[in-house]
């Protein structure tokens, strides 16, 4: 990266991509309205409906993300486990979620669920969030259990023989480690689950395909407004990238990505 | 060194078995290993020198049998975890592939199992890492990754890094058959400097100046048993077992 001095080291240059990165997010959240407004007919009528549906997909993103990363490690460690009942219930679900389709996921959440039971009733934007999570928590199970597999025994039999405790052992040790290894992978499902945010649209959520959708079908011009919804789904992919990057250049100490 | 004969043992071995599925690997192993002795294990490969050292500290769980360390008993069986930290804790070790974390500075594996396990604060953890890479010889590499270290200079941080515990005795896992023949000698000088210090040591190698020069005693291990324990004079000098005779002559060659 040419982007910052020279002399910075590597955690410095890291840390300011990684803010540099964040608030190209923000701004894009906040300001998009603005240079989609100056584009000509559709769009530009209609540029804070797609500045809504821009905030809806990243805000689907981050948090079926997050909740996604989450329920990854606690699955891999439910294969990984020694308890057998654990070891089967982590199976069955990556099972179930990876050989089904995401669109069934999504619409099961939000219509058969509270069929099921009524307690469960969500609205739609939070049934999207909790299908995704679970979608992409089943695919980043298998990678961190890729990642965790990868730690030397060694690494484990140093750690105890020091007294640490397992779950010491996990955190300071084999997680940051497993990450490490599992993040090229892992950042593979979260672009995957930006686009994927897009089934959303299947329960009515207004997020950015929905809303490009909705004008098309008023506008019959679905050229401009195609383009344009894939152009803001590619801008937000490249910040997504620029920021992990930054966070696997982080976890390089030995400097394998000059 | 001559331990007081009358104290009672730092580590007591008693009738311990061990199978790796149907080989037998540990056969009713007695001894017992005084505070402020070097103890060195010889013996071919498969002769179960590794795994006596690694059951001492429970990397390995013995099939029968009973292992006192310091008061801490550990019978076969589930162990209660507390009193497995605390076994630990008592016991550092040296493993042949050093087994630094590459995520973590030299300073940071030093300190790390200090700060979690003992609770002591981050400064004075490091304070305290600071002077065992000092007397380690690598105060200037504290800032270092693992992966920029040679080999020699990666083992003497895993001796700072077990060290930092403060334990009662070190085991050390054949520490130097990993490293080139000329960083043998710096990982040698550290351990003999510990041994100086009165520090107790159980050490695997195959280093039979090592054993004769600092060692207070020589196990000699063969299919699991002890087949003999001598000092090191009578054990190089006055050896008699024709087994024994014939391994010392392959290890010199």
């Amino acid at each position: 990266m040419k982007l910052w001095p020279a002399k910075w080291g590597r955690q410095q240059r890291s840390s300011a991509s990684m803010v540099l990165a964040t608030l190209a997010l923000v701004l894009i959240l906040w300001l998009c309205a603005l240079p989609l407004s100056l584009l000509p007919e559709p769009i530009g009528s209609n540029a804070d409906s797609f500045a809504d549906g821009v905030r809806t997909t990243v805000e689907l993103t981050l948090i079926a993300g997050l909740a996604g990363l989450l329920i990854g490690i606690a699955a891999a460690l439910g294969k990984l486990s020694r308890v057998p009942p654990l070891r089967w219930t982590a199976a069955a679900y990556v099972w179930v979620i990876r050989g089904t389709p995401l669109l069934i996921q999504v619409l099961f959440v939000y219509f058969a669920l509270p069929v099921i039971a009524p307690y469960l009733q969500m609205s739609d934007f939070a049934s999207a969030c909790v299908a995704l999570a679970f979608n992409v928590g089943a695919y980043n199970a298998e990678v961190m259990r890729g990642g965790l597999l990868a730690v030397p025994r060694g690494q484990v039999e140093a750690a105890r023989s020091l007294g640490l405790s397992r779950a010491q052992t996990f955190v300071y040790v084999t997680f940051p480690q497993a990450f490490k290894i599992a993040l090229p992978p892992l950042v593979n499902n979260i672009v995957a689950l930006l686009k994927d945010s897009s089934l959303a649209y299947s329960v009515g959520v207004l997020e950015l395909t929905n809303v490009g959708n909705r004008i098309q079908a008023a506008t019959f011009q679905p050229v401009p407004i195609l383009i344009a919804t894939a152009t803001i789904y590619l801008v937000l992919t490249t910040v997504m990238t620029q920021f992990s990057d930054a966070v696997e250049r982080r976890f390089d100490v030995e400097g394998q990505q000059a | 060194m001559s331990p007081a004969a009358a104290s009672a043992p730092l580590i007591t071995i008693d009738k311990v078995n061990k199978y790796f599925g149907s080989h037998h690997v540990l056969r009713d192993v007695c001894t017992t290993f005084q505070a402020g002795e070097v103890a060195v294990i010889l013996g071919a490969s498969g002769s179960g020198k590794s795994t006596l050292l690694r059951v001492i500290n429970r990397l390995e769980r013995q099939d029968s049998g009973t292992i006192v360390v310091d008061g801490i008993q550990i019978r076969p069986g589930q162990a209660d975890t507390k009193q497995l930290h605390a076994l630990r804790s008592e016991i550092g070790m040296v493993f042949q592939q050093f087994n630094l974390f590459p995520h973590l500075s030299v300073l940071d594996n030093v300190s790390l199992a200090p700060r979690h396990v003992r609770g002591t604060p981050r400064a004075q953890a490091q304070a305290q890492a600071l002077e065992l890479l000092t007397r380690v010889g690598l105060i200037d590499h504290a800032h270092k990754y693992p992966f920029a270290l040679s080999g020699g200079q990666q083992q003497r941080v895993a001796i700072a890094r077990a060290l930092a515990m403060q334990p009662r005795v070190l085991l050390f896992d054949e520490p130097t058959s990993a490293l080139d023949p000329e960083m043998v000698k710096e990982v040698l000088d550290v351990m003999k400097e510990l041994a100086r210090s009165g520090m107790t040591m159980i050490v695997v190698t195959h280093e039979m100046g090592f054993a004769r020069e600092v060692g207070d005693r020589i196990l000699f291990l063969e299919q699991g048993c002890i087949l003999q324990d001598a000092p090191p004079e009578d054990f190089f000098t006055r050896q008699q077992d024709p087994r024994i005779c014939a391994f010392l002559g392959q290890a010199v060659r």
